[in-house]
């Protein structure tokens, strides 16, 4: 039986892609053995004999004699009769330069590959980098076809329960260590997360440690740092015990919301401030009459046009003027210097009810803004507040706080102090009230105006003057021309 | 029963160990014989031991090593000196092509029990080519193992363990240490040659650092703590295979890392050790990994050389920056 | 420009009558001429039996037979390259045949003669020029090391590994092959030097074939190979590397004496690499024919096999024998590259250290889980 094989003309000079066939030395018919030479080829400068690699009958000479040929054509087909003497039993021919490939003085040269992707097996999982899977977690084994990962998410209290860990071996400069090494610092793992989502959960004020994840391995994802600011979506003075759905035990006539996030936050600050500055109120009720006139004419001016100017506008900028004359509400207690830090600018803080909770942004150094600038910037800062982008640096800084909770529809209240503050103004309600003026009882337009304030650094005279002068203000602001 | 020794003495010592244990080691290297070595860490030995175990070797790097591995071929355990970094690179041939590669090409039937010791780093106020960290070079060469020591414990057990491990070590020695003493217990049981090692606890930032800079980072450390920051320190200890567990379990918990070398940043050590805990811990990291080292820069004449080095500011630095993020 | 030119400026450091490059007799020692006469040397004397010569005769034969085997598979795309040691059998086979049992011979990358006569397995070189190994032989048992692709990197492993043996006390010694080539390289020189200073019991075995790829001798050393030894302080001898006999017989003397502990001795083996450098090289562009032509009269199997006729130490019948013997060789060689197993990819990993890391553990299963991962081709 036929057993056709063909060789290809193989590189026989460094790096030639072609040869020319000079002579045949043996024709159709002819009987060849192993290694017999089957023809001429030139080469650059000398003509090389090409040695049979099979033994048998020459069935077919593929190319004339003077014929150019490329590398790797073939160029005789020779019948081995099936004795496979010269080949190796029952396959393909010998792969020659076959493959393509020129020789090179080193070796089989280089190869072209194909430009696709060799196709894979269905099912099979890529290949897993050495993931991060926190310190309880199995690295899933490589060749499992499903990853088996055990989650097992670490959650403390992130960096202050690290900052909290045990005694540190030390090594002493000149003293070696011994061999047991010193004691690795022994806080637990921090919660995982990437980069990104690290950077956005602090930029948008939530602790990682307080947030479950839920990406592979316990990774904490942007929507689960969502998911815990939309928990805290309504405003400050609803109650906290209704409507919360996400993450509560349902018991039959209780609802439990976990601590975190804003409201977290908030209560801190409330704690730090409520036990440490002795608080002290005064209140004085105000008719601000004038001033709601004055706001109509200023409206109209060009200077506030496209600007909201509201009650607010005015009581700041009453607030501002008096502490001008009472710089000491403008600071804060040094409790470790034992110092009384007096500010020379004023940095305004608005309490602001927001979907995240209460938050207290601050306008830098308020008190040298114009009128419109100031109205600008209480605008600007509501709006931001409002939408929950205030930057951290805004809500910092604050020397003296402001509270509007006359929009709620309350007269007044006690506020606490901001932490790091000495005073906070609250206003209510501006109401048409019976009210003596001129010697009548008539309707004219109240407020009651509280401010509460650190007894350890403003005494009762002083804050009762700064309120009295806030209240003139107020009353009539023309009197802003004596400030 | 712990004694107090040199760098120096306590590799001394540990050659002594390595010679008086296997009558196959033979040292190796120019003027180590009668001189007992430039840096006198081989003294007493040629003494003790006879020319046969302790060569003085006519000047050539590569005929060294060359001699080594037919040495080795032969059954016996060379451990060759390099009198200075900076005259390693004649040798490097025989390395690399030779020594990391006989055993993988022979199938393992010819071993490389080679121990190439190199006094290496800056800090002396050395005249060129004497103050170079090329551990690069051989980290990158399958085959090699590459090793730094940094305190005299370390280098008293670590030569001995390397003269006994079955591959080829280039064994690191911090030539500003030598000098330097610290406690040798001969009792003791030493830990694993190719396992880092953390050699101070801390919460805030992990520091990775080997060989000179160990002392750096330990004196960084302490400086941070009283400035109200915890470091952990990590004594890397071997370069390759690197033992990178510690320092993943201690990134997990701190968030930040840096890693200081004397060897030029670019495609130094660090560069891997970035790559790799940034691959590793990626849910870890408050910052990214940064590097302390050398400018790529060739390294500068002596008065110079302090301005060049990393010091325990420019760790500090790094240090900052990483909190920073 | 067709040929490297020669510099003729140069005084022809090797002078001699006759055909370029062959040195006066005195500076060569010879005791079989290409015409196939024994001839008498002042210092060295072979003592040989028949049976011997008929030996050798057919050591050199199943030699070549291999070697044009080699040459023709690559070319049949078998192997990626072959370095033919055409021309060179007997100054490999004489040097080959000189070593004891005990002593260690340290091959470049050209002695398959030397392998042959220290019982390697032919396809077990074969499997390094097919790309499945690096060398599958084992050097400790064969006495033969692996060969070394590094221009001169095995003189420096010889000298340290006869120096091993004087710490051993052994009755041994180590032969080092390289080139003309190598000469140059520094690391041969410090070869040298270690010998000398130590007194290794090492035999530097230097084939001067007359080019390092395209480079002539010329380009190598303005002194003949020989006497470069002097420089170093040991004995450096000429020998006709094309004549087997003087080849061992120098060669034994300088093995003795070595093992004696008189140190190292050079022998430059002076002979013709009669094929390419490798097997993609191509001489033409830089040799003339004509030097191949007169090449062709001094070769090493035309003379032994005339003395063998002549002296009738054997017979027609005896060379028909070896030449089939040659024949089943070659079948043996082809058939075995051709089924030679394809090596498994793990095998990367595998000896790369005694003891191995995690980290190479670690690509080690990476590497089985991805090729684990396509389809079968």
């Amino acid at each position: 039986m036929a057993d056709l094989r063909q060789f290809r003309l193989p590189d026989v000079g460094e790096g030639l892609t072609e040869g020319e066939i000079l002579t045949w030395l043996v024709a159709v018919g002819d009987t060849v053995a192993v290694n017999q030479p089957l023809c001429e080829v030139e080469t650059a400068k000398a003509a090389v004999e090409l040695p049979s690699p099979y033994a048998g009958t020459v069935t077919d000479l593929l190319f004339d004699a003077g014929t150019t040929v490329d590398v790797g054509a073939p160029i005789i087909t020779i019948d081995t009769g099936g004795e496979g003497a010269g080949g190796p039993a029952g396959e393909a021919p010998a792969p020659s330069s076959a493959g393509g490939r020129t020789a090179v003085l080193v070796g089989y040269g280089p190869r072209t590959t194909e430009a696709t992707r060799r196709p894979r097996r269905s099912a099979a999982p890529p290949v897993l980098p050495e993931a991060d899977y926190g310190s309880g977690a199995e690295r899933p084994p490589l060749l499992a076809t499903a990853p088996d990962v055990t989650v097992k998410p670490v959650r403390h209290g992130g960096l202050e329960a690290g900052r909290a860990a045990e005694a540190h071996a030390t090594v002493a400069d000149t003293e070696a260590a011994a061999p047991t090494s010193a004691v690795p610092g022994s806080g637990p793992s921090r919660p995982l997360a990437k980069p990104p989502v690290r950077k956005y959960a602090r930029d948008v004020g939530v602790d990682l440690a307080t947030v479950t994840g839920t990406g592979e391995g316990g990774v904490v994802t942007r929507a689960d740092v969502d998911a815990v600011r939309a928990l805290s979506d309504r405003p400050m003075a609803d109650s906290p015990v209704g409507t919360a759905t996400v993450r509560t035990e349902v018991a039959l006539d209780e609802t439990r919301i976990p601590v975190k996030g804003v409201r977290k936050h908030t209560a801190a600050a409330m704690v730090a401030s409520a036990f440490t500055a002795p608080h002290v109120t005064v209140f004085h009720t105000v008719d601000v009459t004038r001033t709601m006139k004055l706001r109509q004419r200023l409206m109209a001016r060009p200077e506030l046009a496209g600007v909201k100017v509201g009650p607010l506008l005015f009581v700041a900028k009453a607030l501002l003027l008096a502490t001008k004359r009472h710089p000491m509400v403008n600071s804060s207690w040094d409790e470790a210097a034992q110092e009384i830090v007096v500010k020379s600018r004023v940095n305004l803080g608005i309490a602001a009810a927001t979907p995240r909770g209460l938050v207290v942004p601050n306008i830098k150094d308020a008190g040298s803004l114009t009128l419109p600038e100031l109205a600008g910037a209480l605008a600007d800062l509501t709006a931001t507040a409002r939408a929950g982008r205030t930057p951290p640096a805004d809500l910092s800084g604050g020397s003296i706080t402001i509270t509007n909770v006359g929009v709620f529809g309350v007269d007044t209240g006690t506020p606490l102090l901001n932490p790091g503050e000495s005073a906070i103004l609250a206003f209510g309600a501006i109401r048409e009230t019976p009210w003596v003026h001129k010697g009548q009882v008539v309707p004219r337009q109240v407020t009651t105006l509280a401010l509460s304030f650190d007894h350890r650094i403003i005494d009762g005279e002083l804050g009762s003057r700064f309120l009295a002068d806030v209240g003139a203000l107020l009353h009539d602001p023309g009197t802003a021309l004596t400030f | 029963m712990t004694d107090t020794l040199t760098l120096g003495k306590a590799l001394n010592l540990g050659l002594r160990r390595a010679l008086e244990d296997d009558a196959k080691v033979v040292l190796m290297g120019e003027d180590i014989g009668r001189l007992g070595g430039v840096f006198r860490i081989t003294d007493g030995l040629q003494q003790d031991f006879g020319e046969q175990r302790v060569v003085d070797t006519p000047l050539g790097e590569a005929g060294i090593l060359g001699t080594a591995v037919g040495l080795a071929m032969r059954g016996y355990r060379p451990v060759c000196e390099i009198q200075f970094d900076g005259f390693v690179f004649p040798a490097y041939n025989q390395i690399v092509t030779q020594v990391a590669k006989l055993h993988a090409r022979s199938r393992g039937r010819l071993p490389m029990p080679i121990v190439i010791r190199i006094p290496f780093g800056g800090g002396i106020g050395a005249v060129e080519h004497h103050s170079e960290s090329p551990e690069a070079y051989f980290a990158h060469t399958a085959g090699l193992k590459v090793v730094a020591v940094s305190t005299p414990a370390d280098a008293y057990w670590g030569i001995q363990q390397a003269v006994a491990s079955p591959d080829p070590v280039v064994f690191l020695e911090p030539k500003r240490r030598y000098w330097e003493k610290g406690a040798v217990d001969p009792g003791a049981t030493p830990g694993p040659l190719f396992g880092s090692r953390v050699v101070r606890g801390g919460d805030d930032v992990t520091v990775l650092a080997y060989g000179p800079m160990v002392k750096t980072a330990l004196q960084a450390a302490e400086v941070a703590a009283q400035e109200g920051r915890s470091l952990e320190v990590v004594d890397l200890r071997t370069l390759s295979p690197l033992d990178l567990e510690p320092v993943y379990a201690s990134v997990r918990r701190t968030g930040r890392c840096v890693v200081v070398h004397e060897a030029p940043v670019t495609l130094g050590l660090g560069a891997e050790i970035a790559a790799r805990v940034t691959e590793t811990c990626f849910h870890s990291l408050e910052a990214p990994v940064l590097r302390v080292g050398g400018y790529d820069t060739p390294y500068p004449p002596a008065k110079l050389e302090e301005e060049y080095l990393p010091d325990l500011d420019r760790v500090l630095d790094a240090v900052d920056r990483s909190l920073g993020f | 420009m067709s040929v490297l030119s020669r510099t003729t400026e140069l005084v022809d450091p090797v002078p001699g009558d006759g055909a370029p490059h062959l040195p006066a007799q005195p500076d060569l020692v010879q005791l079989l001429t290409p015409e196939g006469e024994r001839v008498e040397h002042p210092d060295y004397s072979l003592e040989i039996s028949a049976e011997e010569l008929r030996a050798l005769y057919r050591d050199l034969v199943l030699v070549r037979r291999w070697d044009h085997e080699a040459t023709a598979l690559q070319r049949q795309g078998e192997l990626g390259l072959w370095a033919s040691l055409l021309g060179q059998e007997a100054a490999q086979v004489g040097a080959g045949r000189a070593l004891a049992a005990q002593d260690m011979a340290f091959p470049t990358y050209r002695e398959h003669g030397v392998a042959w006569t220290r019982g390697v397995d032919p396809l077990h070189v074969m499997s390094m020029f097919r790309g499945v190994d690096q060398g599958g032989w084992d050097p400790v048992a064969t006495g033969f090391n692996l060969y070394t692709v590094v221009i001169g990197a095995q003189t420096l492993h010889a000298t340290g590994y006869a120096m091993g043996m004087q710490r051993d006390g052994a009755d041994a010694a180590t032969l080092a092959f390289l080139g003309d080539g190598a000469t140059s390289q520094g690391e041969v020189n410090e070869a040298m030097i270690w010998a000398a200073t130590y007194a290794a019991p090492v035999v530097f075995f230097c084939q001067n074939n007359q080019y390092a790829i395209s480079a002539p001798i010329e380009r190598q050393s303005r002194v003949p190979l020989y006497q470069r030894a002097s420089g170093f302080g040991f004995p450096g001898v000429r020998v006709d590397g094309n004549d087997v006999l003087a080849v061992l017989a120098v060669t034994r003397a300088a093995l003795a004496a070595a093992r004696e502990g008189a140190g190292p001795t050079f022998i430059e083996a002076f002979t013709y690499r009669m094929g390419a450098h490798t097997t993609s090289d191509d001489p033409t562009r830089y040799r003339l024919a004509g030097e191949l032509a007169e090449w062709e009269l001094r070769d090493p199997i035309a003379r032994l096999k005339a003395h063998l006729s002549r002296t009738g130490l054997a017979d027609r019948d005896f060379f028909d024998a070896v030449d089939a013997e040659g024949d089943e060789l070659a079948g043996r060689i082809r058939t075995g590259t051709r089924e030679m197993p394809e090596p498994t990819g793990t095998e990367i990993f595998d000896h790369v250290y005694a003891e191995t890391t995690p980290e190479l553990d670690r690509q080690r299963a990476e590497f089985v889980e991805y090729h684990a991962s396509f389809e079968e081709a």
